[in-house]
C-alpha cells in the first residue's frame, strides 16, 4: 500500500454486518442487527445507554467475535478475521477512552499507526505530517500523549485512526465529554476528512442533537435490536424513536 | 538546519552511552587487576542488559529467561575455543553424532559471532511462544525456558560437563573487546528502537489492543525483538566465557537472572539509557558492597555472607516503590539542546486545539 492509496480514486464499497449477534452470559447485547456503512457517507449509530452501540462497533471491528451473523466488505467475508487483519483491510476503529500510546509522542502515535497500516517509512512520515497538520496537532506533536488534555487525546486518537488508512472508520463516541458545538465541529471535521478520502464513517453517539446535522443516515438501536434506519429527519419523527429516545427520557 | 538537528537528536543518546562505556573500558584497561575485572565484567553486563532491553524495553514484556541465551553463547565459546587436546580429554564421552565438536576450533572473534548465532537460533525456536504471550504468562514462560535450559545443561553431562565447571577457555575478552561489543550493542539496540519495527513494538507496549486496532502485527514484532535480543545476550555470554576462562552452569541461573533484572529495573527498563546506567550502577554497587561485606571498610571484620545481596534487594525495593520505572523512566540521556523539539517551529502560545481540517 502506498500513500496514494489513501486518495479518493477507489471504487466505493460497503462494510456490512448481516444478522450479527452476540450475547454475554445469556443476555443478548446485539441481536440480529443488519447494518451497512458505505464509503463516503457518515452513518450515525444511536440509541440509549446499553442498547448495543459499542458492541455493534466491536463486532464490526473484530474486537468481539460474532456468535451469529456475518461481516463482509463488499463480497469478501471478514467474519473470521482478527481486529488487526480487519484494520489491514481498512476497517479501523477508535476507542471511547482514546487509548493513545501514552509514553510515545503524538507524532510517534500517528507514525506507528501509519506503519501498522502497511506504509513504508518515508510514506508513513509524510502521512503523519499531513494528518498532524490537518488536525492542528503541531503544537503538541512532540509531547508525550499522556501529557495531553482530554480534548487533544481525542484528536490524537482520531489522527491515529486516520493514519492507519481507513476505508471504514468506526468512531466510538469521538466527542464524548465535549459540549454540543464542539462535538459538531469535531464531527464536521472528521466528515470532511473522510469524504476527501472516500472513507465510510460509523459514528457511535448517544446525543441525538449532535448526529442530526452531521450524519447522512441514522441507525437506531434499542436493547440490541434495530429500531429504525433512515435519513435523520425521518428517523427523528419516527414514533418508536420518540418513544425510546425522547418520550421515556424526557 | 532542521535535518542537522534531527541527526544530532538521533545520535546524541547512543553517543553519550558509548562515551559512558568508553570511560568504563579505560578503567578496565588501565586499572589494577581487581578494578579491571570489575570494569570488564560491568561491560559484559552492559551488553547483556542492553540485549534484554531490546526485547523488554520495547515490548514492555519482562523476561526472566534471557540468561539461557547467555549460557548458549558461553557454551558455544567454550566448545569453539578450548584447545582441541584439552577438549578431547574433557569430553571423552561425547555421543557419536556430536563427536565432531571435539575437533572444531575457531578464533575468539569467530566464537563471539557463533555465540550470537547459536543464541539467535534458540531465540528463533522460542519466539513463537513469546509472540503469543503477555504479562504474567510471558514471565512464567520465560522462567520455564530458563529452567529447561538449566536442567539440560546440568544433566547432559557428556556434552556440557553437567555441574562440573567448564575449564580451559583461552582468555579472549579484553576490556577493549568488551567495549567494542558494548558499543555495538548500544548501536544495534538504538537502531532497532528507532526502526519501524521498534516504533510499532513500543506502541504495542503502551496499549496492546489499540496497537492491534492500528494494524500493528504485535506478535511478529515481539518475535523479531526477541531474536535480536537473544543474539546480543549470546554475545554477552561469549564475552563472559572468554573473560573468566572457566564457568559453571550455576552461573546461568536464578542468581544471575536476579542480578540482571535488578540492573534493568533499577536503571529503567523503558529506556536504553536506563539499561546502560543500570548495568553500570549496579555493577559498581555490587563491588562496593562486596568489599564492604569482606570488611574492607570496617577495619577487616567481615560481615555475614549475604549482606551484600540483602542490600541490593533492599535498594531494588526502594527504587520500585519510589520510581517504578527506574532511574531513567522513559527519558534518554541527550546532549543539551538536542531534543527533537528544538528542530520544530516554536509552538504558538496558548493555541486552542483546532479540530478543523
Amino acid at each position: 500500500m502506498t500513500a496514494t492509496d489513501l486518495n479518493p480514486t477507489r471504487r466505493s464499497s460497503v462494510l456490512r454486518m448481516a444478522g450479527g449477534g452476540i450475547h454475554f452470559d445469556g443476555v443478548k447485547a446485539v441481536d440480529g442487527v443488519t447494518i451497512e456503512v458505505r464509503s463516503g457517507e457518515v452513518l450515525g449509530l444511536i440509541g440509549p445507554n446499553g442498547s448495543g452501540k459499542t458492541s455493534t462497533l466491536n463486532l464490526l471491528s473484530g474486537m468481539l467475535k460474532a456468535s451469529a451473523g456475518s461481516i463482509s466488505i463488499d463480497d469478501q467475508d471478514i467474519t473470521r478475521l482478527s481486529m488487526r487483519q480487519r484494520a489491514r483491510r481498512g476497517v479501523v476503529r477508535t476507542f471511547q477512552s482514546g487509548r493513545v500510546f501514552g509514553r510515545l509522542t503524538v507524532w510517534e502515535n500517528v507514525e506507528a499507526a501509519a506503519l501498522g497500516g502497511g506504509l513504508r517509512r518515508p510514506a508513513a512520515r509524510a502521512l503523519t505530517a499531513e494528518i498532524i497538520e490537518e488536525l492542528g496537532l503541531e503544537p503538541v506533536a512532540h509531547d508525550l500523549a499522556q501529557q495531553l488534555t482530554a480534548g487533544r487525546v481525542r484528536t490524537a486518537a482520531i489522527a491515529r485512526a486516520l493514519a492507519t488508512g481507513p476505508r471504514f472508520l468506526l468512531l466510538d463516541e469521538p466527542a464524548a465529554g465535549q459540549n454540543e458545538s464542539e462535538a459538531v465541529e469535531l464531527i464536521t471535521a472528521i466528515r470532511g476528512f473522510a469524504q476527501r478520502r472516500d472513507c465510510g464513517v460509523l459514528l457511535v453517539e448517544h446525543d441525538m442533537s449532535v448526529v442530526m446535522g452531521t450524519c447522512d443516515r441514522l441507525h437506531v438501536l434499542d436493547s440490541g435490536r434495530t429500531v429504525v434506519e433512515g435519513e435523520p429527519a425521518t428517523v427523528r419523527s419516527d414514533p418508536r424513536v420518540i418513544e425510546i429516545y425522547f418520550g421515556k427520557r424526557h | 538546519m532542521k535535518n542537522q538537528n534531527r541527526l544530532v537528536a538521533a545520535v546524541s543518546t547512543p553517543a553519550i552511552l558509548i562515551g559512558l562505556v568508553l570511560v568504563v573500558a579505560l578503567i578496565g584497561a588501565y586499572g589494577d587487576v581487581t578494578t579491571a575485572r570489575v570494569a570488564t565484567l560491568a561491560l559484559v553486563s552492559v551488553v547483556f542488559v542492553v540485549g534484554l532491553s531490546v526485547f523488554s524495553g520495547n515490548s514492555g514484556v519482562m523476561s526472566f529467561g534471557h540468561v539461557a541465551f547467555m549460557a548458549a553463547g558461553a557454551y558455544t565459546t567454550a566448545y569453539l575455543t578450548i584447545p582441541v587436546p584439552l577438549k578431547k580429554s574433557l569430553f571423552s564421552d561425547l555421543p557419536g553424532w556430536l563427536s565432531w565438536l571435539a575437533d572444531v576450533h575457531t578464533s575468539f572473534p569467530v566464537a563471539l559471532l557463533a555465540g550470537a548465532v547459536v543464541a539467535g537460533v534458540v531465540g528463533l525456536v522460542t519466539a513463537p511462544v513469546v509472540a503469543r504471550l503477555s504479562g504474567l504468562q510471558s514471565g512464567i514462560a520465560t522462567l520455564a525456558m530458563l529452567m529447561v535450559t538449566y536442567n539440560v545443561l546440568n544433566s547432559w553431562t557428556e556434552v556440557t560437563r553437567g555441574s562440573s565447571s567448564m575449564i580451559g577457555i583461552p582468555r579472549g575478552t579484553t576490556a577493549w573487546w568488551a567495549f567494542a561489543v558494548a558499543a555495538l550493542a548500544v548501536v544495534v539496540a538504538w537502531g532497532y528502537r528507532c526502526s519501524r519495527g521498534g516504533l510499532q513494538l513500543r506502541a504495542s507496549r503502551e496499549d496492546f489492543w489499540a496497537a492491534e486496532a492500528a494494524g500493528i502485527a504485535v506478535g511478529r514484532h515481539r518475535a523479531i525483538a526477541w531474536v535480536i535480543s537473544a543474539m546480543l545476550c549470546g554475545v554477552a555470554g561469549a564475552l563472559y566465557a572468554g573473560y573468566l576462562t572457566s564457568f559453571n552452569v550455576n552461573g546461568f541461573f536464578l542468581a544471575a537472572t536476579f542480578s540482571f533484572v535488578v540492573m534493568i529495573v533499577l536503571g529503567g527498563y523503558l529506556s536504553l539509557s536506563g539499561a546502560v546506567v543500570g548495568a553500570l550502577a549496579v555493577s559498581a554497587l555490587q563491588e562496593v558492597l562486596r568489599r564492604f561485606q569482606d570488611g574492607q571498610f570496617t577495619g577487616g571484620s567481615a560481615l555475614p555472607a549475604g549482606v551484600a545481596d540483602l542490600i541490593v534487594a533492599g535498594v531494588l525495593l526502594v527504587v520500585l516503590v519510589k520510581a517504578p520505572y527506574g532511574l531513567m523512566g522513559v527519558r534518554e540521556l541527550r546532549l543539551p539542546g538536542s531534543r527533537r523539539r528544538a528542530a520544530e517551529p516554536a509552538p504558538e502560545a496558548e493555541r486552542e486545539p483546532a479540530h478543523a481540517g
